[in-house]
């Protein structure tokens, strides 16, 4: 539409600065074609004009050329060209000693004439004055066909441009708009469910956009996957204490032993729960969450913890890099902290240690408390017992079970060692790009 | 001691309640936030159990505004979600504690205890002055090694007064603490549960546990252990 536009309004405007430079042209030959006859016209001692039989524009000598000229003098013509012969050009006036004067006339047989009327004021010998005035005119219809002419160039040219462009627009659009084409195909294939993600090849610009969106995919992707694992772990896991209750419930005799029983599977049924709803949160790894800073979270679960085990007085030490910031869901990382944190303040006697570095696109986190630890022999076992949690793992259970699948929901890793401080020693290391 | 417990599910409510008053402790228990912070700010409490989701006005914002309006007693916060970054908010907020739902209410009756007593400045469970001994979680109370047998309103007295042990307590405050918003109160009674309460605890009037202050109050002069 713009080039639409612009096309023609330039046309417009090319077309007025032709005419009217057509029409100054027009005006310097006629003024040209004045000069030639007062070069050619002479005047006799009596003032009677002269002029030779051919003038040098031979247009002026043949009949409707289209081109004549005219001298008249007070209100009669003296001498008219033969191209003229026939037509009466102009009411004789006389506009002035060396003045020009521009004017159309219409004819009465319906030709239109530019005409340039020049006063002429010649004295002979004696000193005695006389008024001519030179006509000459020109057939408007040259000037027009001159325009038009020039008019029909014109759109040829700018139309034919105009169309080339707009081809080449509509050209480089189709290719450049290709990708993006093909990514809402791909897209909607994953929509329907015949891909999983974008597959296409995408140039260099897009890339960045097309990687977002399988990596937004992919998360969302994990995130069912876990979904759909807790569920069903979640029902799994809850027959064992149901079936345990029901055989209590057909066969027990002793209310008392009963009451246990129940408490005990009641307890294991509201650990699964909050295990499992705990999984089903988790947000995990994805690029395309907000930076959230560590050492913020650690200072604030510390206050907390500090709060709730003010009895203990524990003494915490922190050595926590400033830029420590992880692309990670805040929830999840409450979790993972808090979880680990609180085992150091539960277990530990006084000390409490933490280290957070961040190196090499990597951040590592140690966590030491000066408690009786825990058995290295048992460590494998609690942390892998975390992945499957099943059955209750005395003291370190929940909560380690926790944390162990935030840690694979972020593709990290979790070591147990012994504390030089005496107690445990847990160290997480967690990608981030 | 007086508690205010603001728990919007109805049968847990009762059945806190309910518990806490077995307790020989002092309940007052609201429904939604609003009535909570206005309890909260109206009557004096030794320490309050709040919910976290409560309609009309959430826990966090209870806790927020008790504690700009200068309230110091003990807050126990109780949430349905176990997520760390609720708790944290919670204890931000100004809480002491939190408890996830659901608990075993000998895990809510030890936090309560443990919040009274530390903010009252005691350490141990068992609270001791001289050769009296008050264990809150089972309500006994002993005087050298043997029980002594009181009545739930004694009890409540004794316990508030050793919390304070050493400090003064005035008549009103004693009332204001043992009995709950919508009981019948006289003042006059604190007089005779107090005169008991010696006799019990001082057969032969040579401790003398609790001193009357004319015109101010009571105080129970027996050292902390």
């Amino acid at each position: 539409m713009v080039l639409v536009a612009f096309l023609g309004l330039s046309a417009i405007s090319l077309n007025n600065a032709f005419k009217s430079s057509a029409e100054t042209a027009q005006q310097q030959r006629l003024h040209n074609y004045v000069m030639t006859i007062l070069t050619a016209a002479e005047l006799t001692d009596t003032g009677d004009l002269l002029m030779p039989e051919k003038l040098l524009e031979q247009k002026f000598s043949i009949p409707n050329s289209g081109l004549y000229a005219q001298i008249t003098s007070g209100d009669r013509i003296v001498w008219q060209s033969p191209s003229s012969i026939g037509l009466f050009l102009a009411l004789p006036f006389h506009p002035g000693p060396s003045v020009e004067q521009y004017s159309i006339i219409d004819l009465h047989n319906g030709m239109k004439l530019s005409n340039l009327a020049f006063g002429v004021v010649w004295e002979n010998d004696k000193g005695e004055q006389f008024d001519y005035t030179i006509n000459v005119a020109e057939d408007q219809l040259m000037l027009e066909a001159q325009t038009a002419n020039f008019q029909r160039n014109l759109w040829y040219w700018l139309g034919g441009t105009g169309i080339m462009l707009l081809i080449a627009q509509w050209l480089i659009l189709r290719w450049s708009l290709r990708p993006l084409t093909g990514a809402a195909k791909d897209l909607h294939a994953i929509e329907t469910g015949k891909h999983a993600r974008l597959t296409g090849e995408y140039p260099m610009e897009l890339q960045q956009l097309t990687q977002n969106i399988n990596n937004l995919l992919d998360h969302e992707q994990n995130r069912r996957v876990r979904y759909k694992n807790s569920l069903a772990d979640l029902a799994h896991s809850l027959k064992t204490p149901l079936a345990v209750l029901r055989s209590e419930l057909e066969n027990s005799q002793d209310f008392q032993h009963f009451k246990t029983i129940g408490q005990e599977q009641l307890q294991r049924i509201n650990q699964l729960v909050d295990y499992q709803l705990q999984r089903a949160a988790t947000e995990g790894k994805s690029n395309l969450l907000a930076p959230v800073s560590l050492g913020e979270i650690i200072h604030k679960i510390i206050s907390s913890l500090n709060k709730v085990y003010q009895a203990k007085k524990i003494h915490c030490q922190f050595e926590i890099e400033r830029d420590a910031y992880m692309h990670a869901d805040e929830g999840d990382m409450y979790e993972l902290l808090g979880n680990l944190l609180e085992n150091a303040y539960k277990y530990g006697r006084q000390r409490v240690n933490i280290v957070v570095l961040s190196q090499y696109q990597q951040i590592t986190i140690r966590i030491e408390d000066d408690g009786n630890g825990i058995p290295l022999l048992a460590s494998e076992d609690i942390i892998k017992r975390g992945r499957r949690f099943d059955s209750q793992v005395e003291g370190h259970g929940l909560g380690l079970a926790i944390v162990s699948d935030i840690i694979d929901a972020y593709e990290g890793s979790i070591k147990l060692e012994k504390s030089y401080l005496g107690g445990a020693c847990f160290i997480i290391c967690l990608p981030d790009q | 001691m007086r508690i205010l417990l603001i728990e919007d599910e109805i049968a847990l409510r009762e059945q806190i309640a309910q518990q806490l008053r077995a307790q020989n402790l002092t309940v007052d228990a609201v429904a939604d936030g609003e009535e909570g912070l206005f309890m909260g700010s109206e009557y004096p409490y030794d320490v309050a159990i709040i919910d976290l989701g409560l309609p009309r006005l959430s826990g966090i914002e209870v806790i927020q505004q008790l504690r700009e309006q200068g309230f110091k007693y003990p807050i126990l916060i109780l949430t349905a979600r176990g997520r760390w970054q609720d708790k944290v908010e919670g204890l931000e907020a100004g809480a002491d504690d939190y408890l996830v739902k659901p608990f075993h209410f000998e895990e809510l009756s030890a936090r309560l205890n443990a919040l009274a007593r530390r903010a009252s400045g005691w350490a141990n469970a068992t609270l001791r002055c001289g050769p009296i001994e008050l264990n809150p979680s089972s309500q006994q109370v002993f005087l050298q090694q043997s029980i002594v047998e009181l009545t739930a309103y004694e009890y409540r007295l004794l316990h508030f007064l050793m919390l304070h042990a050493g400090e003064v307590i005035s008549k009103t405050e004693l009332t204001d603490h043992i009995y709950e918003m919508d009981q019948d109160r006289d003042s006059n009674v604190i007089e005779v549960f107090v005169k008991r309460l010696r006799g019990k605890l001082d057969p032969d009037k040579s401790l003398n546990p609790i001193e009357t202050l004319r015109g101010r109050g009571y105080r129970l002069t027996l050292p902390r252990d």
